[in-house]
């Protein structure tokens, strides 16, 4: 879509010319703006103060600058002076969050950094949830963190707290659970987000049985209990994820985890319901019964407008049309669909790729189970504004059509893919051309329908301009043939055939009675016996009827005559002349 | 049930007893009211119709008696009842009716069932929460077998997994049922004193990420001129003249009366005069703030004490 592009290459524009203000600062400082725009101006990167002091560490903490900070630090231990607790709290805060490396830079520039949820069909694997999973452990041991961590004298429950967040951020999940320990034998008491973190590393913790964690997460929530510390939603949020992992272990425990958020107050989000519905729809498996759950959910939220509360929360739709789509359930579907129009919820349907999978099921949902003049509306409505169709969208939009017995709107259909750039796509062509070629129609529909034919014909050709194997599918071939025949385009189809020969495929035996059919129809025996020399060619079976026929319906020479003859024996491969042939004829 | 009767309720209100009368007549029967409550049937009115319609499906797959059984072990009131409301709504009257009936003759079965003892636990309630919504006939009639099948699969899944328990509980409403009981409601609920910290940056960089859950590209013009007023590239409107400028709360009087400053002058005399002048000349100047006001008019009364000396020579009093 022109406009998402056009946007996004405005916003790669603003941050280029953001990235060079910032480079030379000293060259950006006119400012002629009344009221002073601050955000036109240059952003200060480096530390400006320079001499050793806590000031110019908290500036640097400020900057994210981690080894400028951590050298900081270091020389402020060896001149002496002692570093406030809430300073060196926050140099942690600092080297936790982005483990001991420098946060990078260059965040404007990535796209989206979320791993993405699978489609249905390559299956869900267990490493989901965030980005970081995916790269192990990238925690290094002994690094500043715990180096500092030692350091500080007197150590707050902050300071642990920290630690524990940024060790099981980055994958540190023994050591987490261990510093855990070590603040509840100093009789400090952890925060909320401590607590989360730590239930995340229970859940991470590859050696233990699903039962056990659970024990363990268990334990944890008791503790938290005891000391007082309220859960918040992303507790829940966090459980949930994590009992994703159990699999169907998890889902008593997962619907017991709800209710007891609900029962204290808390409200849930668009990412609870996600992750309920990843537990229960995880492993598709229909012979054991799809879960109910997905309409208890919808009737408990719809209506609702949401605001954004986990970062998950843009995850729900996708998940929940592709429950709907597993479940045939049209009803369901705009169920979900009325609550992504509700309010702003909208705005949660995600990043491109998940806004065009939601689509992309709803409209094979609707082509599926709808009727066709409502299919047809959503798809003026959706395509190409909201979302580009994949090929396999397409085909089963043609395939709806063809239970509907609306192929006419056939043509339109293949001028609207060559828009979405499926101009090349040969199973859609195929589909195409399979569809129209498959039954006599009317007159006039023919005639669109041979256009539609040329049109896919000289895709084919410009595509093998570009290659040098030129690659026609035989179905194609056979296809435009009979298309371009019973619309009366008789030359045309007649140098198709020729193409049979120039890509080797083989016709069809009904192309070659069609041919037939219409060298009858044109009187022309020269036509007849190219049809058969070219079946004699590729030594088909129907070689034999077919020169039966032409004996039997034509007036032909003798010297045609035992021409034939000679075909009709397998060594026969005479084609030379079939061009003139088909020039002499009509 | 509930929810039929509350619609046409609405519609007319003379046959009101006659709903009544089936509310009543379907309480009366034991029906296993489980956990499983009726939430699930709170949807819209238009719902209600189709919630029928769906009934109506549901029980065409049903494994059906003969029709003529059923009918007649119902009490006279019940078919009475359900013909009344079988007129009110805009089906088949005669198809309502029987669907209706066939309902009711279920709910015979199921609580004859269990008084017997019998492994049947279908609920109505269930019943009637499990039911999918489907849009009326007219609409789909081309489609209709292949949702049809899916209700079969529906029904017929949900018979065969009574007897597990395990899976009876997944089925139930998901709000009801057991929690995990570690956290009490008032505990959690208590106002504890929370100190006030500046976000560290776990809360910073999380509210980042929550804010880029909702970043949608900008759809039109307004989207992208309300963005840069955000940003502060674009004044808001109306126009304010006084848009980021505050002049530190003072008002216009402040500028324009100064004689309060000059009561340290003498009030006579050529000073006078002068500083008179001289803030008739402020109050006119619209670019000094009243600080620097009231500094100018300062820094002419440390020049007149300084200069005392020429002052008494000409004979003039500065005091």
């Amino acid at each position: 879509m022109e406009s998402r592009l056009f946007l996004l290459a405005k916003k790669s524009g603003e941050n280029a010319a953001k990235f060079i203000i910032n480079l030379h600062p000293k060259y950006f400082q006119k400012d002629i703006a009344e009221p002073h725009i601050p955000c036109l101006m240059p952003e200060y990167f480096e530390p400006q103060i320079e001499d050793i002091s806590e000031a110019a560490l908290k500036e640097r903490i400020k900057l994210k600058k981690v080894k400028a900070s951590v050298d900081m630090f270091d020389q402020l231990l060896q001149a002496g002076t002692t570093v406030s607790l809430e300073t060196s709290n926050s140099l942690l805060d600092l080297l936790c969050y982005y483990g001991d490396r420098e946060p990078s830079t260059d965040n404007h520039f990535q796209q989206s950094e979320k791993s993405e949820e699978l489609e249905e069909d390559t299956g869900e694997n267990d490493k989901k949830s965030k980005a970081d999973d995916q790269f192990g452990v990238t925690w290094r041991a002994k690094n500043n963190a715990e180096r500092i961590f030692a350091l500080i004298p007197e150590k707050n429950s902050y300071s642990y707290c920290t630690m524990i967040r940024g060790m099981v951020k980055h994958r540190a999940l023994v050591q987490a659970l261990n510093l855990y320990a070590e603040l509840l034998n100093n009789r400090l008491q952890a925060d909320v987000y401590t607590f989360n973190a730590l239930i995340e590393a229970t859940a991470l913790n590859m050696n233990e049985k699903s039962e056990d964690k659970w024990n363990n997460i268990l334990e944890l929530l008791k503790q938290m209990a005891a000391q007082k510390v309220k859960p918040n939603l992303q507790t829940f949020n966090n459980i949930l994820k994590c009992l994703r992992r159990f699999h169907a272990f998890g889902r008593l425990p997962g619907l017991q985890t709800f209710r007891e958020m609900k029962a204290i107050g808390i409200e849930p989000s668009l990412a609870t319901y996600h992750h309920v519905i990843q537990l229960f729809y995880h492993h598709e498996n229909p012979s054991k019964g799809s879960s109910r759950i997905i309409y208890d959910i919808m009737n408990e939220i719809t209506g609702q407008k949401f605001t954004p509360k986990d970062p998950d929360d843009d995850m729900f739709f996708q998940s929940a049309m592709r429950v709907c789509s597993f479940l045939r359930d049209l009803e369901l579907a705009y169920q979900v669909h009325g609550l992504l129009n509700t309010g702003d919820n909208w705005k949660f349907i995600g990043p491109d790729h998940r806004r065009n999978f939601y689509y992309s099921k709803f409209f094979s949902l609707l082509c599926l189970m709808e009727q066709i003049d409502v299919t047809l509306k959503w798809y003026k409505d959706l395509v190409p504004s909201v979302f580009f169709p994949r090929s396999q969208t397409l085909i089963d939009l043609l395939q709806a059509l063809d239970v509907a017995n609306r192929l006419e709107v056939i043509p339109q259909i293949w001028k609207d893919s060559k828009e979405y750039g499926h101009t090349f796509r040969s199973d859609l062509k195929e589909e195409i051309l399979m569809l129209m070629a498959r039954d006599q129609h009317p007159p006039e529909l023919q005639v669109a329908f041979a256009d539609c034919a040329a049109d896919i014909k000289s895709t084919y050709e410009s595509q093998d301009a570009r290659k040098t194997a030129p690659d026609w599918p035989a179905n194609s071939l056979n296809c435009i043939a009979v298309l371009f025949l019973r619309a009366g385009r008789t030359q045309e189809a007649w140098k198709m055939l020729g193409l049979f020969r120039k890509h080797n495929k083989i016709p069809g035996n009904k192309l070659l009675n069609e041919f037939m059919d219409s060298a009858k129809a044109s009187n022309s025996p020269a036509q007849a016996i190219e049809v058969v020399k070219l079946a004699g060619a590729f030594s088909l079976p129907i070689c034999e009827a077919l020169t039966q026929r032409v004996m039997a319906d034509f007036a032909i020479s003798q010297e045609q005559k035992e021409a034939l003859g000679n075909l009709t024996s397998p060594t026969s491969d005479s084609d030379s002349d079939s061009d003139s042939d088909i020039s002499e004829g009509i | 049930m509930h929810e039929i009767s509350k619609e046409t309720e609405s519609q007319e209100s003379v046959k009101e007893n006659t709903k009544k009368d089936l509310l009543d007549i379907i309480k009366g029967m034991k029906i296993e009211l489980s956990t499983v409550n009726v939430q699930t049937t709170k949807p819209s009115s238009t719902r209600q119709l189709k919630s029928v319609e769906a009934t109506i499906n549901r029980l065409q797959k049903a494994p059906g008696d003969a029709p003529k059984k059923r009918t007649k072990s119902l009490s006279p009131e019940l078919v009475a009842a359900a013909s009344a409301i079988a007129d009110f709504l805009p089906f088949d009257k005669q198809t309502t009716k029987s669907e209706l009936l066939r309902q009711l003759q279920q709910h015979e079965e199921v609580s004859k069932a269990q008084k017997n003892g019998g492994r049947a636990k279908i609920s109505v309630s269930n019943i009637i929460s499990d039911m999918k919504v489907a849009k009326s006939a007219t609409i789909r009639a081309s489609t209709r077998p292949v949702h049809q099948i899916q209700f079969d699969e529906g029904s017929d899944d949900y018979m065969s997994q009574k007897t597990s328990d395990v899976k009876k509980s997944l089925r139930k409403n998901m709000l009801k049922g057991k929690r995990l009981n570690i956290f009490d409601l008032k505990a959690v609920t208590e106002e504890t004193s929370e100190t006030e910290t500046t976000p560290s940056l776990w809360d910073i960089e999380f509210a980042k990420q929550l804010a880029a859950v909702n970043e949608q590209p900008l759809q039109n013009g307004f989207a992208e001129m309300i963005q840069w007023t955000k940003d502060g590239k674009l004044w808001e409107f109306p126009i304010n003249n006084e848009a980021g400028f505050d002049d530190e709360g003072s008002e216009f009087h402040e500028h324009i009366f100064l004689d309060i400053h000059l009561k340290d002058f003498p009030k006579q005399g050529p000073i006078r005069h002068f500083m008179e002048l001289v803030t008739c000349g402020l109050s006119k100047n619209p670019y000094l703030s009243v600080k620097q006001k009231i500094e100018h008019i300062e820094w002419f009364r440390n020049y007149f004490n300084e200069k005392q000396d020429i002052l008494k020579e000409n004979g003039i009093e500065f005091n």
